[in-house]
């Protein structure tokens, strides 16, 4: 028998304020023959933004689905902020904010309508509709389209009342599922930088996406994976380190010169200035670690495997 | 206390755009298409206004052509208005974002459906007047007018039900839309031609155990309207004949007459029938059965839909 039967219920929702968010033990989904998540072993701190990175295919949405109480694990346990999705659905929607990958709006409500359907849907008082739309559309920046209609609004917008949506009802956790996909450069930095809000509000974001520097910029913590199966979890740095994987850094003289550099760590970054400024007395006048170290961890870790 | 969140939504989404009233003009222009041809039928073979008892037979056909119009245009428009309910919001991929709210699957239901009941109740009382004409020739009552929309009001209310349910089952709109129009014209053409397809079969005609069930044609929208309209003289059979509904209420007489008066002839043997206790000349009248027997599909398939909506975990517990 799984374990997802065998736990007892008082135990799921005995520890709402954990320091973990999201916990999986084991989590397995099959699909017929298709194993979608393989023994899935995953711990989201809380407070973290964590970034789940595969390619398409390796299980990401189906983790999501499972953490959002729409899917069941075929075996394993998943706790949401201390509740077990499969046991007390309704527990963990009250406290977790789900965006899909897929933009599902309705395109005869206005804006502001359409917020007030899931307030509604929430069972949030009828009384608290208006401050509750107008402070969701502030932070989202959409205050000045609350009464367009859904249709007309951009991809980016639609992305960011999605975002809205998943927001109505003050959850600590949100779980999105490829926000920034089809964004254009300056809707992704903006979007970024709302979730970096939303994060120094409190709430835990777990974020999916296929744009790493994107992530690597944002992430406090990253699981990766493929083929449902995890391949590697934490902060991306100290995968790095684990994973003994090397950076890129760029050096730029005074001389006008550029020299790029291979190193393996943060002592090895170190060793390199102190070496280049107070061994070979050279003028540096910039310092920087390339970025795709996620990128690098992606491709080093992952092998291009398609189910 | 809080109205349903979907039935808000839907009728404020189902009332912006024009399609509603479109629907509402074609209802209402088919109606009163229909009440001016059977009056201008009745003209045009005599002086109608010199025969009170002529008139009052107008009065009544036209009040039966009406409904049995008013009830056409129902199952063709609950399929078409209803059979995306659900499905559609899979199209779109609503439903997820729903289901991870606090609303309870029965709820979606349940506000699907009244959304759909709300609209077609709106059609139904906008048609009160066309109706009124016939009150105002004669040979009906304002209780019947009442009665006929209120009977069309349940139909409306049943296969709303049942095509929203339906639609949960789907995923597609396309697919259930057929599936709906293939549903309600079972519901319409099955039992009929079951019936007499079995009574053609059968060729003794006699008043005996091989005759179909008339219960077979009791589960028909046509034939509840028909019973339930019959008026206060149920002998009324032949009076205002050529409509279909008189029809429906010949066939079921002369159904029940082959069967002693019974619904359920179906089964030949009396120890079988002792068995379950089923009175051979129970009373129910026609409309009271169909309108059960619908209840029932209808309770059965919201059921499944309710199912369908849950999400895994909560099917499970």
């Amino acid at each position: 028998m799984s374990a997802t039967i065998e736990a007892p219920a008082d135990e799921v929702t005995a520890t709402p304020d954990a320091p973990v968010a999201v916990r999986a033990d084991h989590v397995s989904k099959r699909y017929g023959n298709l194993l979608a998540v393989n023994q899935l072993d995953l711990t989201v701190p809380r407070g973290s933004i964590f970034g789940l990175i595969g390619p398409n295919g390796a299980g990401k949405s189906t983790t999501f689905a499972m953490i959002s109480s729409l899917l069941l694990p075929t075996s394993g346990r998943i706790t949401v902020m201390g509740a077990d999705p499969s046991r007390k659905p309704r527990t963990v929607r009250r406290r977790m904010g789900y965006m899909p990958d897929n933009l599902g709006v309705y395109d005869n409500l206005r804006v502001d309508e359409y917020l007030e359907f899931f307030a509604a849907s929430y069972g949030i008082a009828r009384t608290e509709w208006t401050d509750l739309v107008d402070g969701l559309l502030e932070l989202v920046d959409l205050s000045v389209k609350r009464t367009a209609m859904v249709n007309s609004l951009s991809r980016g917008m639609k992305q960011r009342l999605s975002l809205a949506r998943a927001l109505v009802h003050d959850p600590e956790l949100l779980v999105l599922d490829e926000p920034a996909s089809g964004l254009d450069p300056r809707a992704r930095v903006e979007l970024r930088e709302l979730l970096k809000t939303l994060n120094g509000m409190g709430k835990t974001i777990i974020i999916s996406s296929h744009i790493l520097s994107e992530l690597e910029e944002m992430c406090t913590d990253v699981a990766i994976m493929e083929a449902g199966k995890l391949l590697a979890a934490g902060p991306p740095r100290q995968i790095l380190e684990r994973l003994g994987g090397s950076r890129n850094v760029r050096v730029r003289f005074a001389s006008g010169t550029s020299e790029s550099f291979t190193v393996a760590g943060d002592v090895e970054q170190a060793e390199l200035l102190r070496r280049l400024v107070v061994d070979e007395g050279r003028d540096v006048v910039e310092f920087i670690e390339e970025s795709g170290g996620l990128e690098q961890l992606f491709m080093s870790l992952t092998e291009g495997i398609v189910q | 206390m809080m109205m349903n969140p979907v039935l808000s939504r839907e009728l404020r989404e189902r009332m912006r755009t024009g399609r509603a009233f479109a629907v509402v003009g074609i209802f209402l222009l088919l109606l009163t298409l229909t009440a001016y041809l059977v009056y201008q039928g009745s003209t045009t073979t005599g002086d109608i206004s010199s025969d009170l008892a002529r008139q009052t037979r107008l009065g009544r056909d036209l009040y039966e052509w009406v409904l049995f119009v008013m009830l056409t245009l129902v199952l063709f428009f609950v399929p078409a208005l209803t059979a995306g309910a659900i499905a559609g919001e899979r199209e779109r991929q609503t439903l997820h974002p729903l289901q991870v709210t606090l609303l309870r699957p029965r709820g979606i239901l349940v506000g699907k459906v009244l959304a759909g009941t709300s609209f077609m109740l709106l059609l139904l009382f906008a048609a009160l007047p066309v109706m009124m004409v016939a009150y105002l020739l004669g040979g009906i009552r304002p209780l019947d007018g009442l009665k006929g929309v209120g009977i069309i009001c349940v139909i409306a209310i049943l296969l709303t039900l049942m095509v929203t349910a339906l639609s949960a089952l789907t995923r597609r709109v396309q697919t259930a839309t057929l599936l709906a129009y293939g549903f309600t014209a079972l519901l319409v053409l099955l039992g009929p031609l079951l019936y007499f397809t079995m009574r053609v079969a059968d060729g003794s005609q006699g008043n005996d155990v091989e005759n179909p069930p008339a219960l077979l044609l009791a589960l028909n929208p046509i034939t509840i309207v028909a019973d339930a309209t019959a008026g206060e003289n149920s002998s009324t059979v032949g009076v205002g004949s050529g409509n279909p509904l008189n029809w429906a209420r010949e066939e079921v007489v002369k159904a029940k007459s082959l069967n002693d008066d019974s619904w359920f002839a179906w089964f030949p043997e009396d120890s079988f029938r002792a068995q379950f206790r089923i009175d051979r000349r129970d009373g129910f009248p026609a409309w009271a059965v169909g309108t059960l027997g619908l209840t029932v599909i209808a309770a059965l398939l919201s059921t499944l839909a309710v199912r369908r909506l849950r999400t895994p975990a909560e099917t499970e517990r």
